[in-house]
């Protein structure tokens, strides 16, 4: 039998000593606070402006807090908005909730204790937002929350600046409709959803089908297949889809990071084809990413809505100023977006984000 | 030999009860001169919010470490309990809403759940002898899919005020999150029940033959495992004021870490409550440290995960000192 070790707090070798563990843990405890206490009061003229920094007043600081950096949609924003605050020479404090809305919280108060002079904010969600969004209200600075809303909620203070996701991805799937409504046939249809805890993802997908509807003698949508914005889900969603219904024709996703996913599956099923090529899948998306672009470049894809970073980027910053300006901005401002498809990819790619994330 | 003495300060200091409250320290007094609003009221209050949820969490899996399991679902029971707290309270689609009775119930099924989750867990590791790695691991998935089932992904809001004040008031949070704490110090260092887990992590064997019912008592510390975990998802889902399914889900590496952190032995047999409290204190000012001092994502990142791995060593080089002695 294994000899029992040697251990402080053995149930054959009691240690007298434990019977105090409270005692010593409150003194623990007393310690740390006072010493901490010790540290905020020797640092009490930390306020408003980092130490060895110009005084406040000179230069505005915002803080700029994305949920996450997965996608290049939302690298591209951040790169976006950073560059247009360092053209307005704005000083810039960042920080990624790694997809966790706790976190996110403590970094808005963070940025609340760094007494910045606004937020720009990719929310977790549309609801769990909503406490940071209090604290940086209670704290009278004010907030922008880039391309995701957040939810209505009672007394919540924001400025919203969203692509109109419904009124784009219609666009986009009426353009699809009509290029399949030049082939002549009945096309089947197939539709990825995203995480529908996301605002955005709800509005694509009732574009789609406000598109679709009334049109099913040109698209008979067979599938919808559920992402939850993840690349894995909706590449076996879609293999899932073929096997049931091996003539769809016609694929519209609802963000183009999951196009690798969707060709993986056409290609499982020997179904990716060019345009003009036989047996082309109708393909349309979301956002305008480097592999749409791409995927325009080489002729696969048909058309993709593409959200405007850049006019997103200079509202976002524009409406902070205007509020700290004291001017009036509305709570909600519209990206109106574009649909890219071949016939004006040349005109158009110039304000692509994925054109030029593809080209750095 | 001149570096004797260094050694053996170095072997002391390793062996030290207080290594990681005093490394909180040494770190908050290094850092707080050059952080901006690190040493404020206002960041204490941070630092402690984002903290004690994750807390809970970790006392729940100190005191199974200690039994020498591990119980990887404990994040996902946090969102289970979650999403169970929203169906059952929320003022948009719970199934009490607007009724007197609909937070003590939502409290009640968040903690009953959590439990009973940990109960599985329990009788999968001793009464089915599986593994605690792959019958957590199992539970793990089981539940974060039974999650987002049960919700479609979607977040509940509209959650009663007078649960949201659990969450959003930071001394009642902090009280729920004291004296829960304390109440597990207590169980590990002054009952009959501590010395068992302590038994029991170090050499089951000897436990069993010492009399120590094993199997009861490492079932019940899953149980109460999965009811911290159930308590800490009061804390995350009144904090956010959201029943989410995905809640705490990539938490699991900052209670892990901040466990081993704290000097809990991943070989079963060592650890301390009070070890967890300054693991998560030390992340918590690691992580909110860091980020005042407007160093990216991906630095962040790899240093909290170079602490995690420093702590790691440093428990395999302290079991390797005790096992020497």
């Amino acid at each position: 039998m294994k000899p029992l070790r040697r251990h402080p707090h053995s149930v054959l070798h009691p240690d007298p000593s434990r019977a105090a563990g409270p005692a010593r843990l409150a003194a623990r405890l007393t310690a740390s606070l006072l010493i901490a206490a010790c540290v905020v009061g020797c640092n009490k003229s930390d306020s408003t402006s980092p130490a060895g920094e110009e005084p406040a007043g000179k230069q505005l600081t915002v803080g700029v807090n994305f949920e996450t950096l997965q996608t290049e949609y939302w690298v591209a924003g951040f790169e976006a908005i950073k560059a247009e605050l360092k053209g307005r020479n704005i000083r810039i404090v960042e920080s990624i909730a790694d997809g966790d809305s706790n976190r996110q919280l403590q970094q808005v108060r963070t940025f609340v204790t760094r007494k910045v002079d606004g937020i720009i904010l990719v929310p977790k969600d549309a609801k769990t937002c909503i406490p940071a969004i209090k604290a940086a209200n209670e704290a009278g600075i004010p907030i922008v929350l880039f391309n995701r809303p957040a939810a209505e909620a009672q007394g919540v203070r924001s400025i919203a600046v969203v692509a109109d996701n419904r009124k784009l991805t219609r666009e986009t799937v009426e353009f699809m409709i009509g290029e399949a409504r030049k082939t002549g046939k009945q096309h089947k249809g197939l539709v990825i959803v995203g995480d529908l805890g996301d605002i955005n993802a709800i509005g694509r997908r009732e574009g789609f089908y406000d598109a679709v509807k009334g049109q099913e003698a040109v698209v008979n949508v067979v599938a919808e297949v559920p992402s939850e914005w993840n690349q894995e889900k909706a590449r076996s969603g879609v293999v899932n889809a073929l096997q049931a219904h091996p003539d769809i024709s016609f694929i519209f996703s609802s963000s183009d990071f999951l196009f690798p996913s969707v060709v993986a599956a056409l290609k499982s099923a020997n179904k990716y084809h060019k345009l003009g090529e036989l047996g082309h899948v109708i393909l349309g998306g979301f956002d305008g990413d480097a592999t749409a672009y791409q995927m325009l470049v080489d002729g696969y894809l048909d058309a993709t809505g593409v959200q405007d970073v850049y006019f997103e980027a200079e509202r976002s910053v524009q409406a902070l100023l205007d509020r700290l300006a004291g001017k009036e901005v509305p709570s909600l401002i519209r990206d109106p977006g574009f649909v890219i498809h071949q016939g004006n990819l040349e005109a158009k790619r110039e304000r692509m984000w994925g054109a030029q994330v593809g080209r750095k | 030999m001149a570096s004797l003495p260094a050694l053996r300060l170095l072997k002391r200091a390793l062996l030290a009860d207080h290594l990681v409250l005093w490394l909180c320290l040494v770190y908050s007094a290094a850092l707080a001169p050059f952080t901006p609003g690190f040493a404020s009221w206002g960041n204490l209050q941070t630092i402690l919010a984002y903290a004690m949820p994750i807390l809970v969490v970790s006392v729940g899996l100190t005191l199974v470490l200690i039994v020498g399991g591990i119980d990887l679902s404990v994040t996902s029971i946090v969102a289970l309990a979650s999403v169970v707290g929203g169906k059952v309270m929320s003022a948009d689609e719970g199934w009490l809403a607007g009724h007197a009775l609909a937070v003590p119930a939502g409290l009640l099924a968040m903690l009953s759940v959590s439990a009973g989750l940990g109960a599985i867990n329990g009788l999968a590791v001793t009464a089915c002898r599986i593994p605690p790695f792959i019958a957590t691991l199992t539970t793990m998935m089981l539940v974060s899919g039974l999650a987002i089932w049960l919700t479609l992904s979607r977040k509940i809001g509209g959650l009663p005020p007078g649960f949201v004040r659990l969450g959003q008031e930071l001394w009642l949070a902090g009280m729920t999150a004291g004296v829960t704490t304390w109440l597990a110090h207590l169980a590990l260092s002054c009952t009959l029940y501590g010395k068992w887990l302590y038994a029991i992590g170090h050499n089951a064997r000897a436990a069993s033959v010492s009399g120590v019912p094993v199997a009861r008592v490492t079932f019940f510390t899953y149980v109460v495992s999965g009811w911290f975990a159930g308590l800490a998802a009061i804390l995350f889902t009144a904090g956010l004021e959201t029943g989410n399914p995905e809640m705490a889900r990539d938490n699991l590496l900052d209670v892990v870490g901040a466990v081993v952190i704290g000097g809990t032995s991943l070989y079963g047999g060592r650890g301390r409550v009070s070890g967890t409290v300054f693991g998560v204190l030390f992340l918590a000012l690691v992580d909110n440290s860091l980020n005042l001092l407007g160093l990216t994502f991906y630095t962040i990142t790899m240093v909290k995960g170079g602490a995690i791995l420093a702590a790691a060593l440093t428990d395999a080089l302290r079991n390797r000192l005790l096992t020497q002695e």
